[in-house]
Parts: structure tokens; sequence; C-alpha cells
């Protein structure tokens, strides 16, 4: 990996008031690095992510944005690209004008504009709408022109805040091309996304933020792999109407109730010999499974060992 | 610089495209204020009293020869709009429920000594009484010139003392001639001279194409600088407050552009003011155009400052509303300030309508120099760079 890092960010401390929002993190990012950033609403993620777009500054510790203060010196701040959680464009104005526009107020010397413009939408497959006015096109093209608007400069940090928060399955494909896209180009790409199958799928490393620290870290197989070892997951769906005395049978079989209504689970090393064995006894107990299924755990599966403080 | 003074046109270039292509606001914002000038200015050009035509009711109860005349003259009369009353009740219920300005009994005969017309009015139409009174008098005078003299004589009656039989006949004798014959009436007390270079519907035109201008150029502005917070909103301010230049240089272009579309608005109303009403805004343009650049500044930087102090877009929108109408309806947008009593008047100098009304009124009416409206170009453009300056500094600021 480039030896020189784009993001160094080394404890971060900041409070709001009497509430420490941040406390002591440390984040690095190479390029071509994509880094998922993960955790619960109020884990200090957007905190975070001001300070590393220089919006404040840390109460204590430092951030380094190519090797220079984002707060104190603006020029730092010329390799970032942000693409906000909303779709960050002017509505009445064609794809082109609105990169054109940003364009121009990222800095992009005037003789420059027109390539630029083309590249970022090449590079996000927006070129065929060129035209047409942002308020006509699709959720997915949308998100796309949202991130053109933010690599028109060709910054080497790219920051996604959920970029693909309430789009469908193919779009989000679409977008997640993109992202990989502009990794292989040698953009550092953060993304700050609830969507756990995107950042396990997408991600070279995440990031779990649990109430302002930093409480694991590193390359998503790897995390699982070291979390679960050999042990898949076991997912037993029943049928609706399940009685107390149901729940307490299937607590003792070490199920454990997931956040779907008839849907349990439990990890277990015997893979899917011990599937068969758990579906006989349920069939004896008289709690049929409708479906059982065995899969290898997931980041959904680390998160909310880490979020439920059952891990790190 | 330079690149910040690019930065501001990209800016510029988006709020024209935005209000090209939302053809309702376009036509709110350049052809409106041109349509409520005519308004006002046809409902306000009246009550300088060139056209004022009462409605009258008149009822006579005398029944007389002469008063039979000087009613039929009042009905005939093409300086009122007069209607005949069966009563006095009905005269009184008429006036009262305003389906007429004024009202006329005419009591007594007008030939016979005593008050023989009773004026019925309304405190809220003060102008009406006098006015029926002066066109009852001229009809008298034309209609009924043989009362008027009989009138006359007995005026002079207690001066001069009884008259003789001989100078009763002879009067008698001129009565009837003058009833036979009524001489042509003329206004022997009267002359009159219109003012030198006066023009049509004047002070009063020129008033509400400034009342206008400043009302609409606010509103617009208060409409453009909300955009402001649609900007925080949807994330074009975190965009752009994480890039190199940050928001200031869209506050300058928006600052700009609205200083612009006021200045093409103010263009609308007085195109429509010299057109229809001849006030005479090319011949005077020297001043017409720093008062107008003057007035677009001051809308322009004190609604992006106001703005900019609301943190949520309701608390903003509540703001432009207060700002649009308390300070129109203050500074004389909606009301001329002449009919304002005399603390509000005072009151209506904290606002910019009744600086830029009265810069205009100053140059297109007074024919004052720039001795007469330097000072409001000053308050006007220190008003808007003080707006301008708030809203960069608060754009600045990297925590809101």
């Amino acid at each position: 990996m480039n030896p020189d890092p784009i993001l160094v960010a080394e404890g971060v401390v900041r409070s709001y008031g009497q509430r420490r929002v941040l406390k002591g993190v440390d984040l690095t990012l190479h390029p071509g690095e994509i880094y998922a950033l993960l955790g619960h609403n109020g884990a200090g993620k957007t905190t975070l992510v001001r300070a590393i777009c220089g919006r404040l500054k840390p109460d204590a510790g430092s951030v380094r944005l190519n090797g220079a203060d984002p707060a104190r010196t603006p020029a730092a701040r010329a390799g970032l690209g942000l693409v906000p959680q909303e779709i960050a464009l002017y509505a009445n104005l064609s794809v082109r004008e609105n990169i054109e526009t940003f364009a121009v107020l990222a800095g992009v010397p005037r003789a420059g504009i027109p390539a630029a413009v083309r590249r970022a939408m090449e590079l996000t497959r927006t070129l065929e709408r060129a035209d047409a006015p942002v308020r006509t096109l699709s959720g997915g093209f949308q998100r796309r022109a949202n991130i053109a608007a933010a690599i028109v400069h060709q910054p080497t940090l790219l920051i996604l805040d959920e970029p693909t928060v309430g789009v469908d399955i193919d779009a989000r494909e679409a977008v997640d091309a993109v992202i990989r896209d502009l990794r292989d180009l040698g953009v550092a790409v953060l993304i700050v996304t609830h969507d756990l199958d995107q950042a396990g799928a997408l991600a070279d490393r995440v990031g779990f933020l649990r109430d302002g620290t930093m409480v694991l870290e590193g390359e998503p197989r790897a995390l699982v792999a070291e979390a679960y070892g050999d042990q898949m997951e076991i997912l037993v769906h029943l049928s609706e109407g399940l009685d107390t005395a149901g729940e307490i049978r299937l607590a003792a079989e070490g199920l454990e109730p997931t956040r779907r209504p008839g849907v349990w689970t439990r990890l277990d090393a015997g893979g899917y010999a011990a599937a068969g064995r758990l579906d006989a006894r349920l069939r004896k107990l008289g709690l049929a499974p409708r479906e059982i299924r065995v899969r290898e755990p997931s980041l959904a599966n680390l998160f909310t060992l880490v979020a439920d403080r059952k891990a790190a | 610089m330079k690149t910040r003074a690019l930065m501001a046109l990209a800016m510029m270039r988006v709020m024209a495209l935005e209000l090209w292509r939302d053809r309702a606001a376009l036509v709110m914002t350049f052809l409106l204020p041109p349509l409520v000038f005519l308004i006002f200015s046809s409902v306000f050009a009246g009550t300088s009293g060139d056209n004022l035509q009462p409605k009258l009711a008149v009822t006579d109860l005398a029944r007389t020869d002469a008063s039979r005349r000087v009613a039929a003259a009042l009905l005939k009369s093409p300086d009122l709009r007069a209607e005949t009353a069966p009563d006095p009740a009905a005269v009184r219920a008429r006036v009262k429920s305003g389906q007429v300005d004024v009202g006329l009994v005419i009591r007594a005969d007008p030939a016979a000594p005593g008050k023989p017309f009773l004026i019925v009015a309304d405190p809220s139409r003060a102008v009406a009484a006098p006015l029926a009174q002066a066109r009852t008098q001229q009809a008298l005078a034309a209609a009924a010139p043989d009362a008027a003299l009989r009138r006359s004589v007995e005026a002079l009656t207690p001066a001069l003392g009884d008259l003789t039989p001989v100078q009763s006949a002879r009067i008698d004798a001129a009565a009837k001639q003058l009833r036979a014959k009524p001489p042509a009436l003329k206004e022997d007390l009267f002359d009159r001279e219109q003012i030198a270079g006066a023009r049509k519907g004047g002070a009063v035109i020129a008033y509400y194409a400034g009342a206008v201008m400043i009302l609409f150029a606010l509103f617009s502005a208060m409409q453009g600088a909300l955009s402001l917070m649609e900007e925080r909103r949807a994330g074009v301010a975190d965009r752009l407050l994480a890039g190199v230049a940050g928001m200031g240089p869209v506050v300058t272009g928006k600052f700009l552009f609205l200083t612009a579309q006021a200045i093409v608005q103010a263009v609308m109303i007085f195109v429509v003011a010299q057109a229809v009403y001849g006030v005479e805004a090319l011949q005077h343009f020297a001043l017409w155009l720093p008062t107008t650049l003057a007035a677009g500044v001051c809308s322009a930087g004190l609604a992006l400052g106001l703005v900019s102090l609301c943190r949520t877009r309701d608390q903003a929108q509540m703001l432009s509303t207060f700002v649009i109408l308390v300070l129109a309806a203050i500074g004389g947008s909606m009301a001329p300030r002449f009919l304002m009593p005399a603390w509000l008047q005072s009151l209506g100098w904290l606002t910019p309508h009744a600086w830029v009304i009265d810069a205009y009124q100053a140059v297109l009416w007074r024919d004052g120099g720039i001795g007469a409206v330097y000072k409001a170009w000053i308050v006007l453009a220190a008003v808007g760079a003080t707006g301008l300056g708030v809203a960069q500094a608060l754009s600045r600021d990297p925590q809101r």
C-alpha cells in the first residue's frame, strides 16, 4: 500500500457542551482504498466527517489532509470531495450545468472545465442524461450525478455520506461500480453508511465507531473470520404465533430472536450437519421450522455484536 | 480574486437559470410588479381630485319652481353622479350604506330667506360634502338665477332698509328676465392657473412607482435569499464548505443576481409608468439609475442578511412575511405615507421603503438634484452592505 496516507486523523477529541462526541479517534486512509465508517446514529460519524472536512476544530488531536490541517489551510481541502446524503444539486439545472457550476466553485481552471465535466460524467455513467434537468432523473441517476459533482475537480479523498440510501438494487450496484472505479483510479474513498451489505461487499477496510470511540477496525472478511472462526450462522424461520413456552424452548436450543418476527438465529461450528440435527429436535418439540438456512456470518452479524457490546 | 469573481458569476448563472425555468416564478417576478403598479396608481391617482365625481342623492321637499330647477340641474350635471331619493330618510340611508357619497335635502324654496339646503355627509368621505355644496351653489346660480338674485336682495335688506315699491317692481322684472334667459355662468371670483410642467397624476404616480418597486424588490429578494436555506437543507452548503471556496462566492453571486433582478423589475415598472402616465424616468435617467441601484443593493443585502440569521426555513419564511408586509405597511408601500399620522411617518424612516419612495419622488416629481437624493443613496447602500456583510460572516461560520 502507498506509504503516504491522504488522511491522518490522530486522537481526535471533540465535545459539544458537556457531551463528548469523539473520544480520541484515529483514522488513516491511503490512496486507492475504500474505507467504510460504521456506527449507530449518534456514534460520532458526522462529527468525525466534519472534522475531516475542516468544518470544526478538534478539542484535542489532529487531522491532516494531504499533509495540512483542513480547518486552518483551505488549500488542504482542494483535494477533498464530499457527496452529501441528500441530492445536493440544483433541480432545475441539467446534470451538465450542475457539474459545470460545481467545477467553477471548486476552482477548476476555466479552460479545463469542459474536459473535467465530461470526465466526471463518464466516470459516473451519467453522460447519456447530461442535458436532462436533475429533477427529471431516476433516483439512481440522481445519486450518480450527486457523485459526479463531487469528483469534477479530481479529489484525492472522496467522502460519501449514505450514498445508496433509498435506491433500488440496480441503482445501488451502479453506484458501487462507480465507487470501485474511483478507487482503481487511486482515489481514497470514505463511505459513511448504515448499509452493512454494501460496506462488506465494497470496503477494503471498515471501522466501527461506538460512542465516539473506534472499537474495531480492519478488513471486513478478516474481522468476521476473527470474530466467528469457522462458525456458521443458522437461521430458523418459524410460523408466526409462537407462545412464551415455545420461545423458552428455542432459547434453550441456543437460538436468539432477530429483528424479523419468526426468525431466530444461532452460530454453530457444525455447519449443515448441526442445522439438520436442530431441525429434527425442533420438530420433536412441535416447533417445525418453515425454513432453515446456513450461511457464513456477515458484517451485519459482527455489527450487531459490536453494537450490543458482545465484541470489541 | 478572478477565480472568486468567476465563482460568483457561476452562482448568478444558477439563480438566473433556476428562475428562467420556473415560469410561474418568472411571471411573478417580472410581470406582477408593473401590474400591481397599474392597479395602485389607478386607485390612488383618483385621490388627487382631478376626476372626482361624487355620487349624490337628492330629495326635494320644497317642490317649488326654483327647487325643481336646482334639482334638475344637479341631475344633469356632468360633475356629479346624482340620483333622486323619495325622502330625507332614504337620502340618509343611502349615504350611510355607502350607495352614495353624499346627500342633499332641499328643505325650502331656494328663493326664500334661510337655509334651504341640507347636506348629508359621511365623515369617512369628507371631500364629497364641500364638493356637493359647491356644485349645488353652481346649480342654483345657473338654473335659478332669479332665486339667487332674491337671496342677494334679502341679504342686503338689513343694510339698505326696506325696498320702495318701484325697487321691488324692478327686481321682479329682472328676476323674470333672468328666469326666461339665464346668463352664461361665469366664475367671477376665481381664475385658475396650472402649475408649469405639472404632469398628469404626478406626485401620486411617482410615489407608487417607487413604492411598488421597493415592495417587489424586497419580496423577490427574500424569495431568492430563501435558496440559501434550501442549499443548507439539500447539502449544497456542506458540499461547498468542504471545498476551497466555501459559501462566500455563493452569497456574493446571489447578492449580484438579486440586485440585477431588482433593477430589471424597476425597469418594467418605470417603463409602464412612463408609457401610461408620462412619469419622466428616462429624462431623469442619470439620477434614476443610482437610485434604482441603491434600492436593489439594499433589498438584496437586507434579504440575504435576514435569511442568514435564521436557523430553519420556517423561521426564514416567517421573517420574510413579516419583513415584506410590516415594513411595506410602515414604509408606505401600501397606503401613502402622507395619509399616515406624524409618528408613523417618522417611524417610516426606519424602513428602506420610505427612503426609496422619497428618493424616486425627489428625482421624478420634485426635479431634485443629487443634493436631494444622496442621503437616501447612502442609507440604502449602507443597509445593503451591512446585510451582505452579515450574510458573508454567517456563511463562513462552520458551526452553523
